[in-house]
């Protein structure tokens, strides 16, 4: 490991003077961006995480690195990364999910691996956050489940299969499959369930077709409200979007079906074309550091990617943070799916049109 | 104060080559009541315009009191103007309006008001102050619009015919009362009219312009009796125009054949210069018409006798349409003098004229 | 003073319509087309003001329901969720921004609008036609397009995404509003006022200032309020303009709506609707709506 370090000695340099920062900042001012200060431009979410990243993780990478961090969470990312320029792209990390990674990656706007040499803490993520099903590296992962209303005696649920059981008819909740991951995965499930594996299209549509009726919606934020509300009883959802409302004493839960969970990565990718290649690594390995994981994980209850990160009971109990716990993760070929989608889209929405 | 104004050879050409007003020339004196009459499209309003400062002349010149203000931007030639549908400002009250043209001059708000007062009552429009121009009748609008104009004491009036939105009645006494303020004020007045019996009531003199020219300068009594040429003499009211070869009887001197077996004596002193060819007029209520009396055959060259084909009773006169023996139409206006002898269609009947009646065109 | 008149064509045809009815059973038939075309006239109206209203009653709804979801009927009245889009400096941030976004797009569309409606109906350009259509053009043009181009537009040209680019963009499709707006006044516009003025001494400035623009001003304003109305409310295009940490409220509420879907928005909403709507009163009541000329 130190000759991986030595190998960059430039980034070797920026290490040292960042903890020597870092050790300077404790007893003096904290420290302010200027304007001269180097930019990193990367994008994230709002709600929760862009609070806590704002107000917490994204200063103390700027003090320690000596740096403005530029964070757009205005959707979309990945048209305004097609439209600047490769050689002076508008962002230096993207970090969305899995499945606009690979389209970005596909249209070679991100690079597709980082680089275990200048990221070191890339050694201590759980396989599935490097895999090949991954561009890039996942450095968080929701499981997407089955979300349950628990106050209307539905019974115990154990298996996908059950949201096909007609007593949800009415109160089953669904996705607008085109602009929905958990939609999109789902349908990949379905062929895993009713068919010879995720890539068994013509099973998935047959099943989907038996889904309804359902309600679907674009957002998850608008399906946690649904099933808030009693609209919906019995709703695809992923393991977040419930416990999100733990201590509300909401009568509502998350299974995680016997069949296994799938993957909702939160994925960051470095742009080729970054000026800024360096601390784009290093913010990448920040955001692997155990604490740093372990705030955003306890804040928005993601599964973290780092193997190490050690939780708190409460949010240990139910997020992926054990080798056992995570392989029942099932990740999505989006590659594959990503290269049918115009056609997948057709089909659904001809589905769901009737 | 009044101004005399020269228009000197004055064109006005149009993008696309159209003479809109071409050669222009007259002098309009200081004081005088003066008529631009003629149809629409005559170049009457264009000239009007130029005057203005609205339009610039393509060529020619046009003085006010000797100063060439050709060039002068409109709001430098101190010129009142009351336009057609009047132009009141529609979001100023009618005192507002009236004080527009002093608060440019920059005069004190004093004077102003003293002066907008007395324009107001010069036109008997005192009390209606605070009204808006849309809360007056068309008779007020047209008195706002004058007062506007000459309370700024204007070198010349301009008036772009100012009455012609008015009923009938209404616009006899506007006539009267802006001819009254006209001489009060010793104005120099341009008024374009398409009007003519407008222009022969206010004028000091008239020019008839047809096509982008002027046809005649004169006085109202000049262009009725004298009209030089075949348009002035067929615009302003009714008349008998004749065209014929100039022929010479033994008799009494130059007479016009005008064909179909009718000869027509000349005046005396007409001239009678230049080719065969000339065009008279002859009003109809300068022919006398008796019964056909077949025995007397008049004074050759200035009788003829024909049928009434119809009338048209018109009060104070009755015109007959008469067709003469050779077949040439003629309008004859007799007075009204008495239900006995009035003549109805069928009638035969002779026309009896002088020859110094007659009035030598140019075409 | 309107009202009186165009309420008596009404007044008369119920006066006219009791007798009628009591006359006698026959003549009930013939006035009875007329009493369900009323009734059918009061309900197609009805119907248009409960379809254009309707959202915003939902809207008023969910932003004072305490529940964190929409819920029909709802549970009772609480200020919570305009408590907690005060409290959020993101939200308070992008509210005063489009703001600030919005007054500054008024100001340009309507100047250069205004200015280049004056230009097209009275400068005899050649093509005028075409200059018209091309002004108006961003309407045609799908906003998002519009917005994509423009970002294109300045990444190429390294300028980033700064603020005026913003309002470059939010000018670029409010513009044809103020055009529309101005040229329908001038279209209308009776000439002689202008040299009326211009006879009566006054230069041309100050006939622009005192005739012109007094009595073109209902078109111009009229064009304003759209402007600052589309410019506040505009998404498509501030969706790629937008920098961050300066987003404007749609942008923001768009990007909440992802992650949280609470009353926040229906407060957010209500505030926006409000705000709007003092400031199209608040134009209204200083530079004065009413019209001397018929739009």
């Amino acid at each position: 490991m130190m000759k991986a370090l030595g190998s960059s000695r430039l980034s070797r340099r920026r290490f040292l003077t960042a903890s020597a920062s870092l050790g300077i900042s404790t007893i003096a001012a904290p420290h302010v961006a200027r304007a001269d200060d180097p930019t990193l431009r990367i994008t994230g979410w709002g709600g929760k995480w862009g609070e806590v990243m704002k107000a917490e993780i994204g200063p103390a990478f700027e003090s320690e690195f000596k740096c403005k961090l530029q964070t757009d969470s205005a959707f979309p990312y990945l048209p305004k990364l097609q439209a600047s320029s490769r050689s002076a792209p508008i962002y230096d990390v993207l970090h969305t999910n899995s499945n606009e990674q690979w389209a970005a990656a596909e249209m070679g706007l991100v690079e597709p691996k980082i680089d275990a040499k200048l990221v070191p803490n890339l050694t201590d993520v759980y396989p599935y956050a490097i895999s090949d099903k991954i561009v890039g590296v996942s450095i968080f992962t929701s499981a997407i489940g089955l979300g349950l209303r628990t106050d209307k005696g539905y019974g115990s649920v154990s298996s996908w299969k059950e949201l096909w059981d007609p007593k949800y008819n009415g109160v089953r909740g669904g996705y607008v499959i085109p602009v929905n991951s958990l939609g999109q995965a789902f349908l990949m499930m379905c062929g895993t369930l009713f068919g010879k594996g995720q890539t068994d299209l013509d099973a998935a549509y047959a099943a989907l077709e038996k889904l309804k009726p359902i309600k679907i919606v674009d957002f998850t934020g608008a399906m946690e409200k649904m099933l808030l509300s009693g609209e919906v009883g019995l709703c695809v959802i992923h393991d977040s979007g419930i416990y999100r409302y733990d201590g509300q004493n909401q009568p509502i839960d998350f299974v995680a079906p016997s069949e296994g969970v799938l993957s909702l990565e939160q994925v960051l990718t470095i742009t080729p074309g970054s000026k800024m290649k360096e601390l784009a690594n290093a913010y990448v390995n920040y955001m692997l550091r155990p604490e740093i994981q372990k705030r955003l994980a306890e804040t928005v209850w993601y599964s973290p990617a780092n193997s190490k990160v050690k939780l708190d009971a409460k949010y240990d109990a139910k997020l992926l943070t054990t080798p056992e716990k995570v392989s029942k993760l099932i990740q999505v070929d989006w590659k594959w799916y990503n290269e049918r989608k115009d056609e997948i889209d057709q089909r659904v929405n001809r589905i769901f049109r009737a | 104060m009044s101004a005399s104004i020269e228009i000197a050879g004055v064109s006005k050409v149009y993008d696309g080559g159209v003479r809109a007003v071409d050669a222009v020339a007259m002098d309009i004196r200081q004081g005088e009541f003066f008529s631009l009459l003629g149809p629409s499209g005559c170049g009457k309003t264009t000239t009007l315009r130029m005057i203005a400062g609205f339009e610039t002349p393509s060529a020619g010149a046009i003085r006010v009191d000797g100063a060439d203000i050709t060039h002068v931007p409109a709001h430098k030639r101190d010129m009142g103007m009351v336009f057609q549908n009047y132009a009141l400002f529609p979001h100023r009250t009618v005192a507002e309006n009236v004080a527009f043209g002093l608060r440019m001059r920059g005069l004190e708000k004093a004077i102003i008001a003293a002066k907008v007062k007395a324009a107001l009552a010069m036109v008997e429009l005192s009390g209606l102050e605070d009204r808006r121009p849309a809360q007056l009748s068309g008779g007020q609008q047209q008195r706002v619009a004058l007062a506007r104009a000459i309370v700024i004491a204007p070198r010349v009036l301009l008036c772009d015919e100012p009455l012609g939105a008015l009923d009938k009645k209404l616009r006899q006494q506007m006539q009267f009362e802006l001819k009254q303020l006209q001489k009060k004020l010793g104005l120099t007045l341009v008024f374009v009219t398409h009007d003519q019996e407008e222009a022969l009531a206010m004028s000091d003199r008239i020019a008839v312009m047809n096509g982008g020219r002027v046809e005649q300068v004169g006085t109202p009594t000049e262009i009725y009796n004298q009209p030089t040429t075949r348009f002035v003499a067929d615009f302003i009211g009714d008349t008998n125009i004749f065209r014929g070869e100039r022929t010479a009887t033994a008799a009494a001197g130059p007479a016009l054949d005008v064909g179909k077996g009718l000869i027509l004596m000349l005046p005396l002193g007409a001239d009678t210069q230049g080719s065969g060819v000339l065009s008279v007029a002859l009003r109809p209520e300068k022919i006398l018409l008796s019964p056909r009396s077949e025995g007397a055959d008049g004074t050759a060259g200035a009788c003829a006798h024909g049928v009434i084909e119809n009338t048209n009773f018109l009060g104070g006169a009755v015109l007959y349409r008469i067709t003469l023996e050779g077949g040439h139409r003629v309008l004859v206006q007799q007075p009204n003098a008495g239900a006995g002898r009035l003549f109805v269609p069928g009638n035969g009947v002779t026309l009896d004229w002088t020859p110094a009646d007659l009035v030598v065109l140019k075409d | 003073m309107g009202n009186s008149a165009s309420h008596s064509p009404l007044l008369s045809s119920d006066r006219n319509a009791a007798p009628r009815q009591m006359v006698s059973a026959s003549m009930r038939t013939a006035s009875g087309p007329t009493h369900y075309g009323r009734a059918l006239y009061l309900a197609i109206n009805v119907a248009i003001l409960i379809f254009l209203l309707a959202p915003i009653a939902i809207v008023v709804v969910f932003a004072l329901n305490p529940t964190p979801f929409i819920q029909f009927p709802p549970v009772g009245v609480s200020l919570r969720w305009f408590e907690k889009f005060f409290a959020s400096r993101d939200f308070m941030h992008a509210l005063g921004f489009s703001l600030q976004i919005a007054l500054l797009t008024t100001v340009s569309a309507t100047v250069l609008g205004a200015s280049a409606a004056l230009a097209l109906a009275r400068g005899n350009l050649p093509g005028t036609r075409l200059i018209v259509a091309t002004m108006l053009s961003p309407l045609m043009l799908p906003a998002i397009l519009t917005g994509l181009a423009l970002f294109q537009t300045y990444v190429l040209l390294d300028v980033g995404r700064p603020t005026w680019g913003l309002v470059a963009g939010h000018t670029l499709v409010t513009l044809p509003y103020v055009v529309r707006t101005t040229l329908a006044v001038l279209h209308n516009f009776d000439l002689r006022l202008e040299e009326a003025a211009r006879n009566l001494g006054a230069s041309p400035l100050r006939t622009f200032f005192e005739v012109t623009l007094p009595l073109i001003k209902p078109g111009v304003l009229a064009g304003a309020i759209f402007a600052f109305i589309v410019s506040f409310d505009q998404f498509p295009v501030s969706l790629f303009l937008v920098s961050p940490g300066n987003e404007t409220l749609p942008v923001t509420l768009f990007n909440y709506l992802k992650f949280d879907l609470d009353g926040t928005i229906g407060a957010a909403s209500v505030v926006s609707i409000v705000l709007a709507f003092v400031v199209v009163v608040g134009l209204d009541r200083t530079v004065g709506l009413r019209s001397y000329v018929k739009l």
